[in-house]
């Protein structure tokens, strides 16, 4: 089972390369907004959700997709975190 | 701790907000009470310690349903709201909760069709339905997916949020957006994020009068390349009006704590049709992802991911143009369903599938933040998608698919204004267009202070718009630009709704879905019981080239009067058809405001002219005024009228009448003879008709637009007919021709007949137009005596001359004034009317 380091990281890098090439790293913080702040749009948040459920082993619901759940890399590893206890 | 100077800083420029408001009289009167409200309890709720405030937002909320709709509608919103909210709520399982809710739905519905009676009117209902048809699916989703239960105040605050009660059209709130983002950032930078976007959506709203009262115009009179693209411009323009209202709520729901996202973000510059739709009306997207496409595609992901994601996007378009139709029952009433709407969503959405297949096949690489290079490519993606959205919103705001189609035949006809209005439009959208704009207003992590000059823009945006507004300033100087903005300080309509609004006094205009939201506000005032003469009892239709007449000895209640006719069908005291001796006889032709909609049978001014003539008239002489009006009759159902039964009476003057609209009241009488086979009458009339080429309007087969088109369906052996609005088309061209031929046609029997041919122009209550309408030099020139009226409300007080605020029939002061003047006219024409002996 991932740390939560090790999920942010993930996450991250995936980010960077899929939806912010060229972004520097710090570019993106834990609490970056990914969905209201434009990064991630409808298309871009199934991407991401298809690499969680792969990358992590977890299944997403239809209601988590959902800024409450994914508007950060924090929230995103709360709700792994919460996903593989 | 707020420094109070800030909070007063706000203030002020909320006080100039209100001042622009009232200067630019922006949206309703309604809607400048609430801001009045809002600004006073601001000011309270910002000194409020946090745990009273969302209490204190709910009471305002409250007082502002109060404030827009009166104590016995207020009340019934808030009332049955509650029911609502208290539905679900009810410790039932949730489709049991769901069906309730459909099932108290469809009794309000029957109350929102006036099916059943009610104490209440039925103004609440398109606030009631902004409020809970949307919000309450949002709000159940909620309930079942959030663990934190919402308390009392927090669901209040959300279903009755303040502004709503004077925006029936409000943007789809989420639920645990409101929630989530309630004072989660600095207050001070929230409030000013409510400002700016209040001041951007009354720029919004000024720049929306402009297109609406200068670029938009009427299809019908779209000839040339340059009229179609203005018109395809202005059509996507005018959807400013929705990014205004929609800024200008939002911005007061965060001067109450509540920072919400925006609703609408450069959409005019989107550069491609995901982009498009990601950022117009962002909620309803986020409402649709959320409630629609997000499950749609997870219950169809075992199928594989592209099919899930195509058929969740189709199904996506197809429940917002089914929820277009949804909307539109609780706030206008009635359920749309158009192919326009259909074809609009439909290409819309597979463009958006496209797009999405695109996106999910390939990285999508976002271009960089820092990046502010222009682009060619971005360029021509932008401009390329801002024209296919123009084609698409002019297809969606059509009348219909038909008229849209036939509107395109103009593109041929090239014009020197049309090619430089294209390539401007070129010019401009690949310089705006190939700057990488950002997709959204960053819903920042932790918002920086505001710049100064952030802070001190929205003050100096509104001083601005109050020195536009003071014209008195510089309309020495620049008067064109004074008029310009003068224009702007008022809600009218604009040439296209008057025509509409015209032919809505004579027809239940069937085609409501179509309406501008400016001509809605005028008809929505408008009582069931008013309908068009031709749907009473009074009236009755004809087979022949007159079309329809007026019932003898009819006796009912018209426009809330009484309407009484005679043996012979017209709306006069009991008249004998032979002249009596010393007899002077005046026959008055003319449409609705001839026949006295709207006023008394002794109110008309036909009546109280003849009175007057009479108190003037030779020892020995009496004068009778005889009234042949009928709603609806254009010129050549007057010339019809004239000879059908105007002569048997013998007048000695025929006074024609028209408005200066006369052009479609004989454009479609026309059409509807020549389409219905029936023959004209009068041959220069009829040879003019002719010329128009409209024959093909009465043949039988499936509608084609333009010769080219037809004469390959005819080698193909397909029967066609010309579609209804290629012949409106056509006659409108034509249309000085058939008026002077009508003319001629009416003087050539009035004078057979011995009487003297007057024109009357003579408008309902309204401005006279800029320029003297042609007709009178037409009818001037087929030798006609021509009475100029048009400029009898000038400089009056219009609306206390008017029957009724949806209608700008005269009343009964109205015709004193048109007697008045029209017998001071008989006096001084008496030589030229063969009169002089008639009159002391």
């Amino acid at each position: 089972m991932a740390t939560t380091d090790e999920m942010v990281r993930a996450v991250k890098a995936f980010i960077l390369d899929e939806f912010l090439p060229g972004e520097p790293a710090d570019s993106l913080a834990g609490d970056t907004p990914l969905i209201s702040g434009g990064i991630l749009d409808s298309i871009a948040t199934l991407k991401l959700v298809m690499f969680l459920e792969e990358k992590f082993g977890v299944v997403l619901a239809a209601h988590e997709v959902d800024k409450q759940y994914l508007d950060t890399l924090d929230d995103i590893a709360t709700l792994l975190a919460a996903k593989q206890r | 701790m707020r420094p109070w100077w800030r909070i007063a800083f706000l203030t002020l420029q909320l006080v100039l907000a209100l001042f622009v408001m009232y200067r630019f009289r922006l949206e309703s009167r309604t809607f400048f009470h609430v801001m009045l409200l809002a600004t006073g309890g601001f000011v309270v709720h910002s000194q409020l310690p946090l745990r009273f405030r969302q209490p204190f937002f709910v009471a305002l909320s409250v007082a502002s349903i109060i404030v827009a709709l009166g104590w016995l509608d207020g009340i019934a919103v808030v009332a049955l709201g509650l029911v609502l909210i208290g539905i679900c709520h009810l410790r039932i399982a949730l489709l049991w909760r769901v069906l309730l809710l459909a099932a108290t739905g469809g009794l309000f519905a029957l109350w929102r069709l006036e099916l059943v009676p009610a104490p209440w009117s039925v103004a609440i209902w398109p606030i009631l339905g902004a409020m809970f048809m949307f919000r309450l699916a949002v709000y159940l989703y909620a309930l079942a997916h959030d663990e934190k239960k919402p308390a009392p105040a927090v669901t209040l605050a959300y279903f009755f949020m303040l502004p709503n009660a004077c925006f029936p059209l409000f943007p789809v709130v989420d639920y645990s957006t409101f929630r989530r983002t309630y004072y989660d950032r600095d207050e001070l930078a929230i409030y000013q994020t409510g400002l700016k976007w209040i001041v951007r959506g009354l720029v919004h709203l000024i720049a929306y009068r402009f297109v609406y009262a200068h670029l938009a115009s009427d299809p019908a009179d779209i000839r040339s390349l340059g009229d179609l693209v203005q018109f395809v411009l202005a059509t996507f323009l005018l959807y400013l009006r929705v990014s205004g209202q929609f800024h200008l709520i939002t911005g007061i729901l965060h001067l109450f704590g509540y920072r919400l996202p925006e609703t609408h973000h450069l959409y005019y510059l989107a550069s491609s049709f995901n982009d498009f739709w990601r950022r117009i009306n962002i909620y309803w997207k986020d409402f649709m992802m959320k409630l629609v496409y997000y499950p749609s595609f997870f219950a169809l992901r075992r199928h594989g991911n592209t099919l899930a994601l195509v058929v969740a996007t189709i199904v996506v378009f197809a429940a917002t143009w089914i929820l277009h139709s949804y909307q539109w029952f609780w706030l206008r009433g009635g359920f749309p369903i158009e192919p326009q709407d259909g074809l609009f969503w439909g290409l819309l959405g597979v463009l958006v599938v496209v797009g999405s297949l695109r996106e999910l096949r390939k990285s999508r690489s976002r271009v960089p933040a820092r990046a502010t290079g222009w682009s060619a490519s971005l360029a021509l993606r932008t401009v390329g998608t801002f024209t296919v959205i123009c084609v698409l919103w002019s297809l969606w705001s059509a009348q219909s698919v038909m008229e849209w189609l036939v509107m395109w035949g103009a593109a041929g006809t090239v014009d020197a204004y049309g090619v430089a209005l294209l390539a401007a439009l070129l010019a401009v959208g690949l310089a705006v267009g190939g700057k990488p704009w950002p997709v959204g207003e960053s819903q920042a992590r932790a918002p920086a202070r505001p710049s100064s000059m952030q802070t001190l823009l929205p003050g100096l945006t509104l001083i601005a718009l109050i020195v536009v507004a003071s014209t008195d300033w510089y309309s020495g100087v620049a008067p064109r630009a004074a008029e310009i903005v003068a224009s702007l300080q008022h809600s009218t309509l604009n040439a296209r709704d008057a025509n509409l609004q015209h032919k809505g006094y004579y027809e239940n205009l069937d085609n409501a879905s179509r309406q501008s939201a400016q001509l809605w506000d005028v008809r929505s005032q408008k009582p069931a019981d008013w309908i068009p003469l031709g749907s009473t009892a009074a009236y009755r239709s004809r087979t022949d080239f007159l079309g329809g007449e007026l019932v003898p000895d009819a006796h009912i209640v018209f426009m809330s009067q009484s309407f009484s006719t005679n043996d012979f069908g017209m709306r006069d005291a009991p008249r004998q058809k032979a002249k009596p001796a010393g007899t002077i006889r005046i026959a008055v032709l003319g449409p609705s405001h001839v026949m006295g909609s709207g006023v008394g049978d002794d109110a008309t001014f036909t009546r109280l002219l003849e009175s007057r003539v009479n108190a003037a008239a030779s020892p020995g002489v009496r004068f009778e005024v005889l009234n042949f009006g009928v709603a609806a009759y254009s010129l050549t159902k007057q010339l019809a009228q004239l000879d059908d039964r105007v002569v048997a009476f013998a007048p000695d003057v025929v006074v024609f009448t028209d408005s200066p609209r006369l052009r479609e009241p004989v454009v479609q009488h026309v059409a509807q003879a020549v389409g219905a086979g029936v023959a004209i009458p009068y041959p220069e009339l009829a040879r003019t008709v002719a010329d128009t080429g409209i024959a093909p309007l009465a043949s039988r087969g499936i509608p084609v637009p333009f010769d080219s088109l037809r004469s390959v369906a005819h080698l193909l052996g397909i029967p066609t007919r010309m579609p209804w609005h290629e012949a409106e088309r056509r006659l409108r061209y034509a249309s000085p021709r058939l008026i002077r031929a009508t003319l001629d046609e009416m003087k050539g029997i009035a004078k057979q007949h011995g009487a003297v041919p007057v024109f009357l122009a003579l408008d309902i209550v309204e401005e006279p137009p800029d320029e003297p309408p042609a007709v009178l030099q037409s009818a001037r020139d087929a030798g006609f005596v021509v009475f100029d009226l048009l400029d009898l409300w000038h400089g009056r007080d219009a609306q206390a001359l008017r029957i009724a605020e949806w209608d700008n029939h005269p009343n009964a002061e109205g015709n004193r004034l048109i007697a008045e003047r029209l017998a001071v006219l008989l006096r001084d024409h008496r030589a030229a009317l063969g009169l002089a002996s008639s009159f002391r």
